[in-house]
């Protein structure tokens, strides 16, 4: 090589390799344009079926909600009062016990945890019992209506008031997948749409046509679907005996409409095992108490704070983590709120903290109505002397539950649930008014000592409870029932085909 | 100095392989300062702002207000009181900007830091000076900022100035907003498009 070589050739040579690079830069561009064109055209790698109830198979053509919906089965965020985690409410409330005893809640009550958990919450709640075949146990196939979209599916096979027919047991086998895409969306278009008949019904029976709904009203009216209060109307024509599931809206959606229509019907879901009253048990009436909130008022969808918008790679997409905008308030509450998050949270907090203050008078206030009912009737009572009494324990126990289980309430609505708290501490006052009387009457003097039921343990003794009992048959049942409806549900599952797209 | 610099001159027999290396440097320097359209950001144009899709919202709201007409993005959101001040301004925010988008860290739901808030906050009363002043002293109330504002911005008040009130990442999904160019040349492209042809 020449030791003294020409700088203009050194510089040639520099800037040909500078261009060189340069266009190579640019080939590289259109490489990466292009391979960003295959990820961005849509092919849907699956054939999604009508009815099909797996939501992984869902996923495969939607990965990104998909992702997201998965992310239900984290249960680490408690907020002050509730969120996604398990929590015991009969330990955290012991007074609930005694204000439903005779009934399924007064066993096991737990804080829902998310759509992912719905079955498997279900098969382990002891309200559901220990049943040993498919026409054993106390809870009817109507139960596992809102659990997963292998309902429209069965609902499909069977008809509707024929898979609202029998013992929970039943279906067992069948129902295996956790709440999902089916449930909400129309398997061709993606589009919102309502999978089950008591809402359609519903707003039938109330002159509306639900098929005309926006897309904004979708948002909250696929939800509507489950987070209501309902009933099992056993008299419904052409279907008489059936546990048909039924929403209480024809007169209306507030707490006196919905009291109006059962007392006209005189249902009652359980007879209270102290006081002897005609029980209500509020469901959970979330979408009617936050139509009257101002939220609802202004358009804002369930799906806008609970599954907000999100934005990956500029390309829109719904959050299906459903889940408390408390752990969220980032992308939820933020969007149209500029206020700092400590600010926003604390405002939620003090107003279930204001609520819940006189939420706890009231439980008082029921828990002591149905313990002076009894010993008024210990002590002799007649159904005519306690008629109103009952009438008002009923009344003032609806409200709050009315109040309690719609669990968003007090921030969704906390005018409307303020004034029915307000309203049921003066119908429980006014009965143990006439109670004060009664049992005057009846010889008794002084006060009806409250019972101690500091814990769930020492409530559920109060009230009679065999929980030993009651777990051990939730054991057998877990052994043998539950391991068998898995196997024939793997199989079943199994059979089903996925086409894949080529 | 000149003996720092004869240490670093490479001897003549690795001539070729530097001139080489150099050159491959200088033109990743260059394809990078190309395809980032980084001279764009020395303008006031607004559309440099969505050279990144996550200022699509601003970008579009922006362009649906009264601002549109009179002011860009920069006349808002860097300080226009010098022009040194402006770079420097300009530089740190761009490369925190730059730096989060890289990193894929952007928020969904992107809201102004305080720096940028007195920025912006400088900028109305810099145009609007006019509102804030009382024409009977013909001078700028004093009392204004302690008495009116109480340390106030002015759209807390004005809140729907200029970007509307809902603001997220996904706030415009159907906006129409000027794409970014490709950078590959026309002329390479059809040369690529007639070689798949063939």
């Amino acid at each position: 090589m020449n030791k003294k070589r020409s700088p203009l050739l050194n510089w040639v040579l520099f800037f040909a390799t500078l261009i060189v690079v340069f266009f190579l830069g640019l080939l590289a561009s259109s490489v990466t344009e292009r391979r960003a064109e295959q990820q961005t055209t849509w092919k849907p790698e699956v054939q999604i079926a009508k009815f099909e109830p797996r939501n992984e198979v869902w996923g495969k053509n939607y990965p990104t909600e998909y992702n997201s919906y998965e992310k239900m089965k984290e249960s680490n965020f408690r907020s002050k009062y509730n969120g996604n985690a398990k929590i015991d409410m009969l330990e955290v409330d012991p007074r609930l016990v005694v204000m439903w005893a005779g009934y399924g809640f007064s066993i096991d009550y737990n804080q829902g945890r998310g759509h992912a958990y719905a079955i498997e919450d279900l098969r382990n709640t002891l309200r559901t019992g220990g049943p040993t075949g498919p026409d054993d146990g106390p809870m009817p196939s109507t139960c596992w209506t809102c659990k997963g979209p292998d309902v429209p599916r069965i609902m499909n096979e069977e008809g509707v008031a024929a898979y609202y027919t029998g013992k929970w047991a039943r279906l067992g086998a069948e129902i295996v997948n956790p709440i999902g895409c089916a449930d909400c969306h129309n398997n061709e278009t993606m589009e919102l749409q309502i999978s089950r008949p008591a809402l359609v019904e519903a707003f039938q029976r109330q002159g509306k046509d639900i098929t005309t709904a926006t897309h904004q009203e979708m948002r909250s009216l696929v939800c509507a679907q489950c987070h209501v209060e309902y009933y099992f109307d056993k008299h419904r024509e052409g279907a008489e005996g059936v546990n048909y599931l039924t929403f209480p809206w024809d007169n209306g959606q507030s707490v006196e409409a919905m009291e109006a229509y059962y007392d006209a019907k005189e249902f009652s879901d359980w007879t209270h095992k102290l006081s002897k009253a005609p029980m209500l048990k509020a469901q959970h009436p979330g979408y009617e108490t936050y139509l009257t909130g101002v939220h609802a008022k202004r358009g804002v969808s369930c799906a806008d704070c609970h599954m907000p918008y999100m934005s990956e790679g500029g390309k829109k997409f719904t959050d299906h983590h459903i889940q408390s905008p408390l752990n969220n308030l980032e992308n939820s509450c933020m969007v149209c709120h500029k206020e700092k998050t400590a600010q926003l949270i604390n405002d939620v907090y003090e107003r279930q903290d204001k609520i819940i203050e006189n939420r706890d008078i009231l439980e008082k206030l029921c828990v002591r109505l149905h313990v002076e009912a009894k010993m008024a009737w210990d002590l002799g009572a007649t159904d005519a002397q306690m008629k109103a009494i009952l009438m008002d324990i009923r009344h003032a126990q609806w409200r709050w539950d009315y109040a309690a289980a719609s669990h968003g309430a007090s921030f969704h609505s906390p005018v409307e649930i303020s004034r029915v708290i307000a309203g049921a501490i003066n119908i429980a006052q006014e009965g143990r008014i006439k109670l004060a009387r009664l049992l005057i009457e009846l010889g008794y003097k002084g006060e009806v000592p409250y019972p101690n039921i500091t814990t769930k343990t020492l409530a559920q003794e109060y009230i009679g409870l065999p929980m030993e009992k009651l777990i051990e048959e939730k054991e057998t049942f877990k052994k043998n029932l539950l391991s068998q409806w898995e196997k024939e549900a793997e199989a079943r599952e199994a059979s089903m085909p996925v086409i894949y797209n080529k | 100095m000149s003996n720092i610099l004869h240490k670093l001159t490479p001897p003549p027999s690795w001539q070729v392989p530097v001139v080489v290396v150099s050159g491959i440097l200088f033109g990743l320097a260059l394809y990078l300062v190309y395809v980032s359209n980084a001279v764009s950001y020395l303008s006031d144009n607004p559309t440099t702002c969505i050279n990144c899709h996550v200022m699509n919202p601003q970008y579009a709201t922006w362009f649906h207000s009264s601002h549109r007409e009179r002011a860009s993005c920069n006349d808002c959101h860097v300080p226009q009181d010098n022009v040194f001040n402006k770079y420097f301004f300009k530089a740190k925010d761009g490369l925190r900007h730059a730096t989060m988008f890289t990193l894929r860290l952007e928020p969904q739901v992107i809201i102004i830091k305080e720096a940028g808030a007195e920025v912006v906050q400088q900028n109305c009363v810099r145009c609007h000076n006019e509102l804030i002043t009382d024409n009977k002293m013909l001078s700028k109330s004093l009392s204004f900022d302690h008495f009116r504002t109480e340390g106030r911005k002015c759209w807390e008040c004005h809140r729907e100035v200029p970007h509307g009130r809902v603001n997220s990442l996904s706030s415009v999904p159907n906006a129409q907003i000027p794409q970014t160019k490709t950078p590959i040349p026309a002329w390479i492209n059809n040369l690529l498009k007639s070689k798949t042809k063939n």
